[in-house]
């Protein structure tokens, strides 16, 4: 036995209980760790990870975290030297905090040599991709796009009596609303508390963004504004006299409500349309595949209503942004992850994947993407009026601050007009503040 | 000359030292020190997700005493706690009194009364956020099958508060009705037949025996639920979530400034001026127990 064979044995046997390796079989690749919430597109993500492992041999773990902790965890991780995530799928308002905290990686020069960006749906591109909004510095990629759409029982809508009564009340078919006084009026035309009939339910919890998703859209239409895209400044934007209008307008729909109408979040709301009890319901289009498991052909789909020619709607989902806090080797990898996930090939599985939204405009243009599901082409145009709320480092406190509010003017605590002041206010405090940090 | 320490009694020095060490490394480990970090880090504008900070020195402090929030806060917390133990100690009195004598079942009656206590907050919170459910909520339910009215618990501003204020009702009566109970068996029978003998009434017996030898222990009690209150942040979570001004307690909004607006710096200096209150009665209530415990004491003797 040569000293070079008994040194190979002493390695194999004495510290094979270290774990430590001593040449001989290659290293395995370690694997990429992917942290999304817990939802059925994270499973579908998953899915599309192992296919990736057969083919590069990369590993790929996505850890769903439970939506109430999602992003206290996620911050937190970050708060340490090094991220147990090599790629995080974070909400599309964290992206400005990613981008100039130095915790997201720069992809700007890297994003258009992975994807033609023209393929990008722009609206996806600016609100889910680059920080600031339209500047072109990218710092994640599409992943999930979503919108805010709406529900409807279409089995009511069609039924030949409650056609006649709704022509004969209010001169005109009854079809998915078009504009907001037509919603208003369909939500008071199902309006039967006796028997536990109820017209709609919109957004309007207060746990997390659920108010500021449901009332933007409201805000947007009317010709309000949270404020100056490039000053920031929301005096006489979110407290001006289209602001008021958007929210007393909102406040008009709540009577139309079930019970308890005026503080409902994602999950509440899809409980009152899913109970049977609800005409139309306004909830994120991520959730609308359970609704048709549970209610098949019962219910039908329809884009967030317009006022005058002004549509906008709230945008949703997540981009796919690699951590500055793991390994060049990992980032690496992850790169090779994300450009695989963005090919077309694969963003056709994507839209098969329970609630996989693409943001790719050739496959949402496409009738087999449109005709795949009932709600499909409704999601495919809303994006055309997807708009975000800040962005910025501080998104979180503007959001409180709106939700706490805007709840108040709800709740009937505070008028409307004091409500925005309110919100106009600490608006701009933040904003002041995070300016000199 | 200085008397000569023998080895035996320097070992018994030395082995005092030994067994209160591990005690007091955990102290400083787990108390002290992130005591002392803390303060600290309130003149810093650390945030939760890293990077350089910087002192700013008294600005946070300045900041907190100007907050709307932090008024709010403190009334609301003020308000809960001040109902919160009222009520459970006067519910909890009343049921150990009505405990005290020896009946059938007692002990099963007992048991059962610990359920809640011996239940996880942030637990009995989520299940009491589907009780209270207007809509699903099993309490609504049964209370429209009745004809009654159905309140919207976890919705209408007025009641988020109460009903918060119910499920720590529910939880901790309990612990004062134990507390109060241990107080009651510990009178001496001899008092009490004395007061017989002398033909007192009911409710000079309360007065002047049950209350007054129950007055320490009720006191510890309350001393607990109230440093316990000051500090609700389970409930509100698991009811109505950390940003809900109707329900947002000191604990609620630290957790909103540090974790959701990831400020640390910022929550720091909230934590260390929360503290302040909570040290101070948590004294004022050791120093009026002692002091009744001596006075106790001197009439014994």
């Amino acid at each position: 036995m040569t000293l070079r064979s008994f040194h190979r044995i002493v390695c194999v046997f004495g510290f094979s209980f270290l774990g430590i390796n001593c040449g001989g079989a290659p290293e395995a690749t370690p694997a990429l760790t992917v942290w999304w919430a817990q939802w059925s597109p994270a499973d579908g993500l998953q899915e599309l990870g192992n296919q990736f492992e057969k083919e590069t041999g990369i590993a790929v773990k996505v850890l769903q975290i439970p939506w109430a902790n999602y992003q206290d965890q996620v911050f937190l991780n970050f708060g340490n030297n090094k991220t147990d995530f090599d790629i995080v799928v974070g909400d599309s308002q964290w992206i400005g905090r990613g981008a100039t905290k130095g915790l997201y990686v720069d992809l700007t020069t890297w994003l258009p040599t992975a994807i033609d960006m023209k393929k990008v749906h722009p609206r996806a591109a600016r609100y889910l991709c680059e920080y600031p909004p339209g500047s072109g510095k990218f710092y994640a990629a599409p992943c999930e796009t979503d919108a805010v759409g709406f529900a409807y029982r279409k089995d009511w809508f069609a039924d030949p009596n409650e056609q006649a009564a709704f022509k004969q009340k209010y001169g005109r078919d009854l079809v998915p609303p078009d504009t907001w006084d037509e919603f208003k009026q369909v939500a008071e035309f199902f309006t039967r508390p006796a028997d536990n009939r109820y017209g709609c339910a919109i957004l309007t919890g207060r746990s997390y963004d659920s108010l500021v998703m449901g009332f933007q859209q409201f805000l947007w239409a009317f010709g309000g504004s949270w404020g100056n895209d490039a000053t920031h400044d929301p005096q006489g934007n979110v407290n001006g006299p289209a602001a008021l209008a958007a929210l007393e307008f909102m406040k008009s729909l709540i009577p139309f409500a079930p019970q308890g109408g005026a503080n409902m979040d994602y999950g509440q709301v899809l409980e009152v349309f899913t109970n049977g009890s609800t005409a139309m319901m306004m909830d994120y289009f991520a959730f609308f595949p359970g609704i048709v498991d549970q209610m098949g052909d019962k219910v039908g789909f329809f884009m967030v209503p317009r006022q005058g020619d002004q549509r906008f709607i709230s945008l949703g989902g997540q981009g796919m942004s690699i951590s500055t806090k793991t390994s060049p080797e990992q980032q690496e990898r992850a790169r090779q992850f994300i450009a695989w996930f963005l090919k077309t090939d694969v963003q056709k599985q994507w839209i098969t994947k329970k609630a996989g939204f693409t943001a790719d405009t050739a496959i949402l243009s496409s009738p087999e993407f449109r005709q795949a599901t009932p709600f499909n082409d409704a999601f495919a145009q809303s994006l055309d009026h997807v708009r975000d709320f800040w962005n910025v480092p501080a998104y979180n406190e503007l959001l409180a601050a709106a939700q706490q509010h805007i709840g108040e003017a709800l709740d009937g605590v505070a008028s409307s007009q004091d409500a925005l002041n309110a919100v106009a206010e600490k608006h701009t405090q933040i904003f002041k503040e995070s300016a000199t940090q | 000359m200085e008397p000569a320490v023998s080895y035996a009694e320097r070992s018994a020095g030395r082995l005092k030292y030994g067994f209160v060490a591990p005690a007091l490394v955990l102290l400083i480990g787990m108390n002290v020190f992130p005591l002392c970090y803390n303060i600290v880090l309130s003149f810093t504008n650390a945030e939760l997700s890293g990077g350089a900070w910087t002192f700013v020195g008294f600005d946070h402090y300045s900041r907190v005493f100007s907050d709307p929030r932090y008024a709010a806060a403190m009334r609301t917390t003020a308000l809960f706690t001040t109902l919160a133990v009222t009520i459970e100690l006067a519910l909890g009195f009343a049921l150990a009194l009505s405990l005290q004598r020896t009946f059938r079942g007692k002990s099963a009656i007992l048991t059962l009364l610990l359920i809640p206590m011996m239940l996880s907050p942030a637990v009995m919170g989520l299940y009491w956020n589907l009780i209270l459910n207007g809509q699903y909520g099993i309490l609504n339910q049964t209370l429209g099958a009745l004809g009654l009215v159905q309140p919207q618990w976890l919705t209408d501003p007025a009641l988020k508060l109460l009903s918060v204020l119910l499920v720590d009702v529910w939880m901790w009566t309990p612990f004062m009705a134990l507390i109060a109970l241990a107080g009651l068996q510990a009178i001496p029978v001899y008092l009490y037949e004395a007061a017989e003998i002398d033909r007192a009434s009911v409710w000079r017996v309360f007065r002047r025996i049950t209350l007054p030898l129950c007055a320490p222990l009720l006191f510890l009690a309350v001393l607990f639920r109230a440093t316990d209150a000051l500090k609700q942040f389970d409930l509100v979570m698991a009811i109505t979530g950390p940003n809900d001004a109707a329900t947002q307690t000191l604990s609620a909004l630290l957790y909103q400034v540090m974790l959701r607006d990831y400020k640390i710096g910022l929550g720091s200096a909230y934590a260390f001026v929360v503290l302040v209150p909570v040290v101070a009665l948590a004294t004022v209530f050791i120093r009026y127990v002692d002091a009744m415990q001596r006075r106790q004491g001197r009439g014994a003797t």
